[in-house]
C-alpha cells in the first residue's frame, strides 16, 4: 500500500525533474537546453493598482540560461513588483510573460501552480514557516507535488527528504535541522530559505532583495552562495537588489528600474556615476 | 515663573482661548459626573427602594438565613463525585466540539481567506455574533427542548456557545497573519489548502490552542449552572437540594463549584504556560 503511494508520488514528480538536464542533487548533469532560447521573456509588462495608479510602465526583458540579472533601482521603482509578477504573486494587468515558451499570464490558477513548482523563490524576510523545523521548511518546497492528505500529514517521500538533508549540508545547516526556524541567525534563515527555493529543483530563481535584512558581512556570504548555487546548478536567476556594488559584484548583468521604466539594460561594465544619476534620479558624487 | 520665558514672544490672545476652552470642558464634566449621580440614584429609587419588602430585612433575620446556609451538610459530598465528574466531561466534551465547529465558522469569518469573499465573510460573522449574543441557559433550553433533559442538551448548548468566542478570535488572528509565508507557500505552487495549512495554520496554532483552553475553564463554569435547566451536572445537583429546601446541601454544593472552577483556573493557566 505505501509503496504504491511512494510510486504515485515519484510519478508525480517526475515531470518536475525529468524535463531539466541538470538535476541539482543527483549530479547527473544532462545537455542543458539549447543556448541561445531565453528561459524568461518579458514583454511590455504593466501593472496598475485599481486607483490607476500605473507601477510598471511597460518593461520588456529577456533572462537567458544561466544568466544571473540583477535589478536595480530607488524604492518604489517597482522591483518588488516586477519579480512577482513572473510567478504572478502580483497580477499584471498587460503585457507578456513566457516561461521557457509558456504563456504564463493566460493560465489558470491550476496550470499556474504547476508552473509556479520550476519557478524557485528567495525572499527578503526570508519568509519561513517559523514553528516548523529546518528542514519541515525546505521540504515545504515539494508542497506543489504533494496531494492534500499527504501534505496534511507532512509525508513527503523518502527522496524528498534525502534531498532537503543534502540540500541543507550544502548551505552548511545539516546539524541545525531539527532546530525550529526561528532558533536560526537571520544569515542561517536565509540559507533555509535558499534551500526550501532549491529543493523544488527549479529552472528559474527569482530572488527578492535577499540581503536588506541582513549585516554587510552576512549580506556578501548570501550573494555568494546563491552566486554559486545558481553556477553549479545552472540555473538562471534574477535578483532584486539595492545594494548597487553588490549587484555589480555578484550579477552578470543589471537592469535599472525607476518609477516603472527600464532606464537601463546592460553588464555591470557600463555602470558609472551618469549611469546611476540616471537611474536614481539624482546627483551621485 | 512665566519671566523665564518672556522672551519667547507673547501668544496672549491664545493663551486666554485656551484657558477658556479649559474652564468650559470642566464645567462640562462636573455637569457629566452630577447627571450620572441623578441616574443612579432615580434607579435605586425606582426599582430598589419600593420594591423591597424591607420590614423582613432585620439584622437578626439576615443572620439566621446566612447561618442555615453555613451548615454545611457533608453527608451529601460522596453522591456529588459522579456531579462534579459529569461537569467536567461536559465542559471538555462541550469545548472540544465547540473547538472543531469553530474552525469553518473561523474559515469563514476572516476577512483575508473568506472563500466567497464579502458574502461568506458576513455569514461567518453573523454565526459569531448569534452563538455569542444568545445566553447559555438560553442555549440550554433550546437543547432541552430539542434533545430531552440530560447531559448531552448541556454539552450541545455550551458549544454552541463557545463557537461564537473561539471563532471569532481565531478569525482575527488569522487576518492579523504574517503575509510573508503565505507568499512563499504560494511561490512554491501549493495550492488553496496547503497554503492555509502551511502559510497560516502555523502562525495561528498557539492562539487557537489558548483560547481553547481559556474557553475550557469558561465552559467548567457554564456547565456548573447547566444542571439548572435540567441538563445534568453539579447544577442539577444544586437544583434538587434548593427543591428540598436543603440550605446546608446548597451550601456544601456551592462549595464543590468553588473548588472545582478554581481547579479549573489554576488547570487552564498552567496549560496555557505551557502550550504558548
Amino acid at each position: 500500500m505505501s509503496a504504491v503511494a511512494f510510486n504515485e508520488a515519484a510519478a508525480g514528480r517526475a515531470p518536475g525533474r525529468s524535463e531539466a538536464g541538470p538535476h541539482p542533487l543527483g549530479g547527473s548533469v544532462g545537455v542543458s537546453a539549447d543556448r541561445g532560447a531565453p528561459v524568461l521573456e518579458v514583454r511590455d509588462l504593466r501593472v496598475s493598482y485599481t486607483s490607476g495608479k500605473e507601477i510598471l510602465k511597460g518593461i520588456s526583458f529577456d533572462v537567458g540560461p544561466e544568466e544571473f540579472v540583477a535589478i536595480i533601482g530607488p524604492s518604489g521603482a517597482g522591483k518588488s513588483t516586477l519579480i512577482r509578477c513572473v510567478n504572478r504573486l502580483v497580477e499584471p494587468s498587460g503585457g507578456r510573460v513566457a516561461f521557457n515558451g509558456v504563456d504564463l499570464l493566460p493560465l489558470d490558477e491550476g496550470a499556474m501552480r504547476r508552473q509556479r513548482r520550476n519557478i524557485g523563490m528567495i525572499f527578503q524576510e526570508f519568509n519561513l514557516i517559523d514553528r516548523l523545523s529546518v528542514i519541515d521548511n525546505v521540504l515545504t518546497g515539494r508542497l506543489g507535488y504533494m496531494g492534500n492528505l499527504r501534505s496534511l500529514f507532512r509525508a513527503y517521500g523518502k527522496s524528498d527528504i534525502a534531498d532537503a538533508v543534502r540540500l541543507l549540508d550544502r548551505v552548511g545547516l545539516i546539524d541545525h535541522m531539527d532546530k525550529r526556524a526561528d532558533a536560526l541567525s537571520g544569515g542561517q534563515r536565509q540559507r533555509v530559505g535558499i534551500a526550501r527555493a532549491l529543493i523544488q529543483a527549479p529552472k528559474l530563481l527569482l530572488v527578492d532583495e535577499p540581503t536588506s535584512a541582513l549585516d554587510p558581512k552576512i549580506s556578501r556570504e548570501v550573494m555568494g552562495m546563491i552566486r554559486g548555487i545558481a553556477r553549479e546548478f545552472q540555473v538562471p536567476v534574477l535578483c532584486n537588489i539595492h545594494d548597487v556594488d553588490l549587484a555589480l559584484e555578484f550579477c552578470d548583468r543589471i537592469i535599472g528600474l525607476q518609477d516603472g521604466i527600464k532606464k537601463f539594460d546592460g553588464p555591470p561594465a557600463q555602470i558609472d556615476k551618469a549611469v546611476l544619476a540616471d537611474i536614481y534620479a539624482m546627483e551621485v558624487l | 515663573m512665566s519671566a523665564v520665558l518672556s522672551g519667547a514672544g507673547s501668544h496672549a490672545d491664545r493663551i486666554d482661548a485656551l484657558a477658556a476652552a479649559r474652564r468650559r470642558s470642566r464645567t462640562q464634566r462636573y455637569a457629566v459626573y452630577l447627571l450620572l449621580g441623578a441616574v443612579v440614584a432615580w434607579s435605586v429609587e425606582a426599582i430598589v427602594v419600593g420594591d423591597t419588602d424591607w420590614s423582613r430585612i432585620s439584622l437578626e433575620g439576615v443572620a439566621k438565613a446566612a447561618w442555615r446556609f453555613i451548615d454545611f451538610d457533608a453527608s451529601i459530598l460522596s453522591s456529588l463525585w459522579e456531579a462534579t465528574l459529569e461537569t467536567v466531561l461536559m465542559a471538555t466534551l462541550a469545548t472540544l466540539l465547540g473547538a472543531v465547529m469553530a474552525i469553518p465558522v473561523a474559515w469563514l469569518g476572516a476577512d483575508n481567506i473568506s472563500p466567497l469573499g464579502r458574502a461568506t465573510y458576513l455569514f461567518g460573522r453573523v454565526l459569531m455574533t448569534l452563538s455569542r449574543s444568545v445566553h447559555e441557559v438560553v442555549w440550554g433550553l433550546v437543547f432541552v427542548a430539542a434533545v430531552g433533559l440530560g447531559a448531552l442538551a448541556g454539552v450541545l448548548a455550551m458549544a454552541v456557545r463557545s463557537i461564537g468566542f473561539i471563532s471569532k478570535t481565531v478569525a482575527e488572528a488569522i487576518e492579523d497573519v504574517n503575509k510573508g509565508p503565505v507568499e512563499a507557500m504560494r511561490a512554491v505552487g501549493a495550492n488553496r489548502f496547503q497554503v492555509l495549512m502551511f502559510g497560516i495554520v502555523p502562525q495561528v496554532l498557539p492562539v487557537v490552542i489558548g483560547n481553547v483552553i481559556f474557553e475550557w475553564d469558561v465552559n467548567i463554569r457554564r456547565s456548573t449552572i447547566m444542571g439548572l435547566v435540567g441538563a445534568g451536572g453539579l447544577g442539577l445537583a444544586l437544583h434538587r437540594q434548593m427543591a428540598s429546601y436543603n440550605y446546608g446541601g446548597i451550601a456544601t454544593v456551592i462549595f464543590v463549584i468553588l473548588l472545582l472552577i478554581v481547579f479549573g483556573e489554576v488547570f487552564s493557566a498552567w496549560a496555557r504556560r505551557k502550550v504558548i
